[in-house]
């Protein structure tokens, strides 16, 4: 029996995240088992999943890796929050075990070690992209206030990225607030930063935070645009700022309006799963780590399979395998560097548009841009398309 | 101006947590680790009885009660059912032990695995994500208000005139009621207490029920101020309740009180652009001031005795 492992936020913070993971997993294994698998001694035995409760902390990513590995699993999938990669994984790293991380976005990720890869591209690809929107449509922006969340890996780590993309266009913000990534009443710094009078807001904090922070900056009377960067690629935010969520950039992996048929069948098995909404980064993210992992042990089993291996040798030849193949998946088409930095060619501006009840919304595709995603470039300044639909006039 | 705006509309809701400990404390001598998620179901309570509904990944999605009732009864209503639910704490993570007579350190264990149960009870029923109160909840109130060119949100100004009026009330009734001066002498001295006629038993229900209430209502109030972040969310008022209550002065209403502006003062003139070290300055002054007086702010200093 080949078994995969998941270590996925389902309580603390960062669960908001993990219920649109498991969901984007849950889906990625029916897309699978309804395929057929070639005829391999391997393929007669089912590809189950292990899914462990990573929690939002550290400590509990590390117990649910320690779990997993010793329980025989092939590879990980996770964990949440790059806070926890950099913890749990080189667990991983040491025993040899691969690695996918679904949504870490943090530098550093892939380099932790040879085992560990990511499908979620990191802040330095996809963040300026919004702000380029921004700026694109008012470019008489010179005034930038910059929220971040101070104790929290991802927003600290992206929000340097949106300050030297500010750098990169000769801004410099006129205040930079540091919250903490339990905080939800956001007073103190926003009243602070609006007698700055910023033309431009740029926010780099965890989902729920961020939605308060929205909503309490529209409500003290702020009216500019909005940047924000990936922690609030979720739905999740929509019933937290409302109808204040109208409106914000965000520059994002993954759109439903890619129209490819991995994308479809991935839509079709979302819209059963839940009719109400159209799926999420997060979810699209999750969908895919587990395909690069299907798709990888599959083109093992038509090698002949891993019979006869050692369950380390199996996991090296996994990772092999893994790193030199190229995917299509719901993302568009992917592959890896050879240090497991996820190499994509589609990235996606769009914008928040609520409907007029204030309770349901969507991210509407505002421009799509064809670039090779290069961590090291960290303003890539890419061809663009405006979106047909969401561009504005 | 502003500054002490934000200052005290945090401290509000710090001292009627902090309240919540001391009347818990001065009767029982131990800390009810549960008040934290007394809060988180405050806020829970008020949402639904406001007509929320659960959502998708709650475990009855898209359930809610037959009812959608304006704010002010549905706070009072959820401050109610947080009070029954910590009689239900006191009854089954106090009582057991004080009828054993097992050491007092055990029931902070036993209130703080409640306090745990209670919240994942909450989050396997509501899911873990946000919940926000209607825009329109809080009908006639402008989104904000100027004062003395200070820019503050009206639910902010709503929830410190509600801390304040429950902590008036509740020293009032401490103060000159029967019931109050009741509960005063059992904190005092039990046995005195005992003595005179006083059914001490019934008075520690009392004070679990009255601290339930206290942390229903703030749980409701900063949910319609900052929405629901998860079931998690009363975990940290609950900290910094407990903070607060060492800060004041353990068992010492004013104290709470004082403690609790005093954190949200300390919060507030943090310079902004550093609010992300506002917890380490909030607890280096609770330090401070533990170290000048043990006692904290108000609170008696203990003579033992032979």
């Amino acid at each position: 029996m080949l078994k995969l492992g998941a270590v996925i936020a389902l309580t603390g913070n960062a669960n908001l995240y993990g219920q649109d993971q498991r969901l984007g997993i849950a889906l990625a294994q029916q897309w699978f088992n309804g395929r057929s698998r070639p005829k391999t001694p391997d393929s007669a035995s089912p590809l189950t999943l292990e899914l462990e409760d990573g929690g939002s902390d550290e400590a509990t990513a590390i117990a649910a890796f320690n779990l997993l590995i010793n329980a025989g699993a092939l590879a990980l999938i996770g964990p949440t929050l790059s806070q926890q990669a950099f913890a749990a994984d080189p667990i991983a790293q040491r025993l040899g075990v691969p690695v996918v991380a679904p949504s870490n976005t943090a530098q550093g990720i892939p380099q932790i070690g040879r085992y560990i890869s990511r499908v979620s591209a990191q802040s330095s690809v996809i963040a300026p992209l919004s702000l380029g929107e921004a700026l694109r449509r008012d470019p008489s922006i010179r005034r930038v206030a910059v929220f971040y969340a101070q104790d929290d890996a991802y927003s600290a780590a992206e929000t340097v990225i949106f300050q030297k993309a500010l750098a990169a266009r000769n801004l410099t913000p006129v205040t930079v607030q540091r919250t903490q990534l339990a905080d939800n009443d956001f007073q103190n710094p926003i009243t602070a930063a609006l007698q700055l009078n910023p033309q431009l807001v740029v926010i780099s904090v965890q989902a729920v935070a961020g939605g308060n922070l929205i909503r309490q900056l529209r409500e003290l009377g702020y009216r500019g645009q909005i940047v924000v960067g990936n922690g609030l690629n979720t739905p999740n935010i929509y019933p937290i700022c409302q109808r204040w969520c109208d409106g914000i950039l965000i520059a994002q992996a993954y759109s439903p309006e890619l129209d490819t048929p991995i994308n479809r069948a991935f839509l079709r098995l979302h819209q059963r799963a839940n009719p109400e909404q159209p799926p999420s980064q997060i979810t699209a993210q999750a969908f895919t780590a587990y395909q690069v992992l299907a798709e990888a042990i599959t083109r093992l089993e038509q090698q002949g399979g891993l019979r006869g291996q050692t369950l380390g040798q199996a996991r090296s030849r996994l990772m092999q395998e893994l790193l030199g193949g190229s995917y299509d998946t719901p993302l568009g088409p992917i592959r890896f560097r050879p240090d497991g930095e996820v190499v994509q060619g589609r990235f996606y501006v769009a914008e928040v548009r609520m409907q007029p009840d204030g309770r349901r919304g969507r991210f509407t595709l505002v421009r799509d841009l064809s670039l090779e995603s290069d961590p090291q470039d960290p303003a890539p300044r890419p061809a663009t398309k405006p979106s047909a639909r969401g561009e504005r006039p | 101006m502003q500054t002490l705006l934000n200052g005290a509309a945090a401290g509000g809701v710090y001292a009627l947590v902090a309240l919540g400990y001391t009347l818990v404390f001065s009767v029982l001598g131990v800390i009810n680790f549960a008040q934290g998620a007394l809060f988180s179901l405050g806020g829970y309570l008020t949402f639904l009885l406001m007509g929320g509904r659960i959502s998708a990944n709650g475990g009855l999605p898209g359930w809610g009660l037959p009812l959608a009732l304006p704010f002010a009864p549905a706070l009072l209503l959820a401050a109610m059912g947080a009070a029954l639910a910590s009689l239900l704490v006191e009854r089954l993570a106090f009582a057991p032990l004080r009828q054993r007579n097992a050491e007092p350190l055990l029931s902070l264990i036993t209130s703080l695995g409640a306090g745990l149960v209670l919240v994942n009870l909450l989050q396997l029923l509501m899911g873990a994500e946000g919940y926000a109160f209607p825009a329109g909840t809080l009908t006639g109130l402008p989104a904000a208000i100027s004062l003395g060119g200070a820019r503050i949100r009206s639910v902010q100004v709503l929830l410190l005139v509600i801390c304040a009026a429950a902590v008036l009330l509740l020293t009032l009734w401490l103060e000159r009621s029967r019931g109050g001066r009741a509960l005063r002498a059992v904190a005092e001295d039990p046995t005195t207490a005992r003595l005179l006629g006083i059914d001490s038993d019934a008075m520690v229900r009392l004070a679990f029920l009255l601290s339930g209430a206290l942390a229903g209502l703030g749980g409701g109030l900063v949910g319609v101020s900052v929405s629901l972040p998860g079931p998690y969310f009363g975990i940290g008022y609950g900290l910094k309740g407990l903070a607060v209550l060492v800060l004041g002065g353990l068992g010492s209403v004013p104290g709470a009180i004082a403690g609790g502006l005093l954190m949200g003062l300390a919060e507030a003139l943090v310079p902004a652009d550093a609010s992300g070290w506002r917890d380490a300055l909030a607890f280096a002054i609770l330090f401070a001031v533990l170290l000048l007086r043990p006692s904290g702010l108000l609170g008696r200093r203990l003579v033992e005795k032979v």
